[in-house]
């Protein structure tokens, strides 16, 4: 009985921790989570920015379809997404800051909460964020509803998400984003 | 006839299922009445919903040793504690009476007659599943704490609460249903295997959820110290029947009749359901 009880817990452990490294795997091309700051300027590369508030990492964004899970790609393929808790001003005034994604053909939808006046028709958040500060318990999701056509294509997003001064419209950040698909050795319209 | 049935069933425990329902508007969007009156309380303008109040996360920033979290969101840990102290006086009755997550699963095994449904009928089997997951939780935990980049939280990629509530959202608005591979894994295990496939539907309680694990071990230290309030059996009345143990959501009770503390949530199916009254809630009784 005394090794059922140890195979048991030896079981529960192991596949507990596979599951903390399948979701290390999943997350890089699933739902990504991102860290924006601004103003940070062009992100070219990834960078730590040390100035007001914590150390933010951001990185420039690339989705790769073919990294995703094996249930993902079977029952839900056409839909990816981004998403982001952690808007931070490392800058040295309050800033209003005004959201905007590249549009493609690809129809994205966004969905907005946080403990913040947000206007969703302008997308931007009405009250300035202090210096160090951030946006209090922030989630915004981009659902990126892929055409069926487009998933055959190797890069399917190429453009990525504007962070502007709501009041001067000056661009504080761009964190380029792209939507690939690694191992399509083909770009769409062939057939043998 | 059946739907007849069905019904005398259910009003044999009826309180609580009507608490399942008020815990679904308690905490469950679009209701979210508890996280609502919270957040207006404290002038927090973010949209209540399941999300607003998790019961996993704080378990992670304290293993990982990220305690600033604890006070980034104070109402998730507020709750937790809360959660773990009434397990501790009175038995996981959060768990068995209130939880959301539990009581979809449960009702949908109620609700879907399937007749071959797996159970683990030996105790210590299940509780060593149930503390081998705790124990994994807490290794990823610390591993996520001193910077491992191999391995992830397992709270966020895979949360049933996060299920239940785009599913919700499914319905009741135009959200998009978005489900990445975690997310269609808890959908099977949560609902499809532990809701329809196993005997009392709460197979994700019993194997995946830290909150329960740890409220389980609340309720057995309770009940060491005599501090609790817990069901008891009555030997003398027992007939051997074992309908007690295909009610038991939890798998809780063993062939013997004897009740493992860290798996039973108070639900007292046993207690309403046993035809000779063997099973009675008991107050600071130590057996």
């Amino acid at each position: 009985m005394r090794y059922k009880v140890i195979i048991g817990f030896m079981v529960a452990f192991l596949l507990t921790i596979y599951s903390g490294a399948y979701s290390a795997e999943i997350r890089k091309s699933e739902i990504v989570h991102f860290w924006v700051a601004v103003p940070a300027g062009n992100i070219t590369h990834e960078k730590i920015i040390r100035d007001a508030g914590p150390p933010i990492r951001v990185t420039p964004l690339i989705i790769d379809l073919d990294g995703r899970g094996f249930l993902k790609k079977l029952l839900q393929p056409n839909i990816e997404a981004i998403s982001t808790h952690w808007i931070y001003n490392v800058g040295k005034r309050p800033i209003n800051i005004r959201l905007e994604l590249i549009e493609s053909d690809i129809p994205i939808v966004w969905e907005v909460k946080a403990n913040w006046p947000y206007n969703s028709s302008t997308r931007t958040f009405t009250a300035p964020i202090p210096p160090g500060g951030r946006i209090d318990l922030l989630s915004i999701d981009w659902y990126f509803i892929i055409p069926e056509y487009y998933m055959d294509e190797k890069i399917i997003y190429d453009g990525g998400l504007l962070i502007y001064d709501a009041n001067s419209n000056e661009l504080l950040t761009f964190i380029p984003i792209m939507i690939i698909r690694s191992y399509h050795s083909y770009i769409g319209g062939e057939c043998c | 006839m059946r739907l007849i049935n069905a019904f005398k069933k259910l009003s044999i425990n009826k309180w609580r299922y009507i608490f399942w329902i008020i815990g679904l508007i308690m905490f469950v969007a679009p209701f979210a009445l508890l996280t609502r009156l919270i957040y207006f309380t404290i002038g927090n303008i973010y949209p209540p919903d399941l999300h607003g109040i998790c019961f996993r996360m704080p378990f992670e920033w304290i293993f990982s040793g990220r305690i600033f979290y604890l006070f980034q969101y104070p109402i998730m840990f507020g709750t937790v504690i809360l959660a773990l102290i009434i397990a501790f006086v009175l038995g996981p009755i959060f768990c068995g009476w209130l939880c959301p997550v539990g009581a979809v699963s449960e009702a949908l095994s109620r609700i879907i007659p399937f007749p071959y449904r797996l159970r683990i009928k030996d105790t210590s089997i299940t509780r060593s599943l149930r503390y081998g997951f705790l124990a994994g939780w807490i290794v990823i935990s610390l591993l996520i704490g001193l910077g491992y980049i191999g391995i992830s939280s397992i709270c966020c990629r895979y949360c049933a609460s996060s299920v239940l509530q785009s599913l919700v959202d499914a319905i009741s608005s135009s959200t998009v249903l978005y489900w990445h591979s975690g997310s269609i894994i808890v959908l099977i295990f949560w609902l499809i295997i532990g809701g329809v496939f196993t005997v009392g539907g709460r197979a994700w309680c019993i194997m995946f959820c830290p909150l329960g694990a740890m409220s389980g071990l609340f309720h057995s230290l309770g009940a060491k110290l005599g501090f609790y309030r817990t069901i008891r059996r009555n030997n003398v009345k027992c007939n051997n029947c074992d309908i007690c143990m295909k009610v038991c959501p939890m798998w809780a009770i063993d062939s013997n009749k004897s009740i493992d503390r860290t798996l039973c949530i108070n639900c007292k199916e046993c207690v309403k359901r046993c035809p000779n009254n063997a099973f009675t809630m008991v107050w600071r009784e130590i057996n």
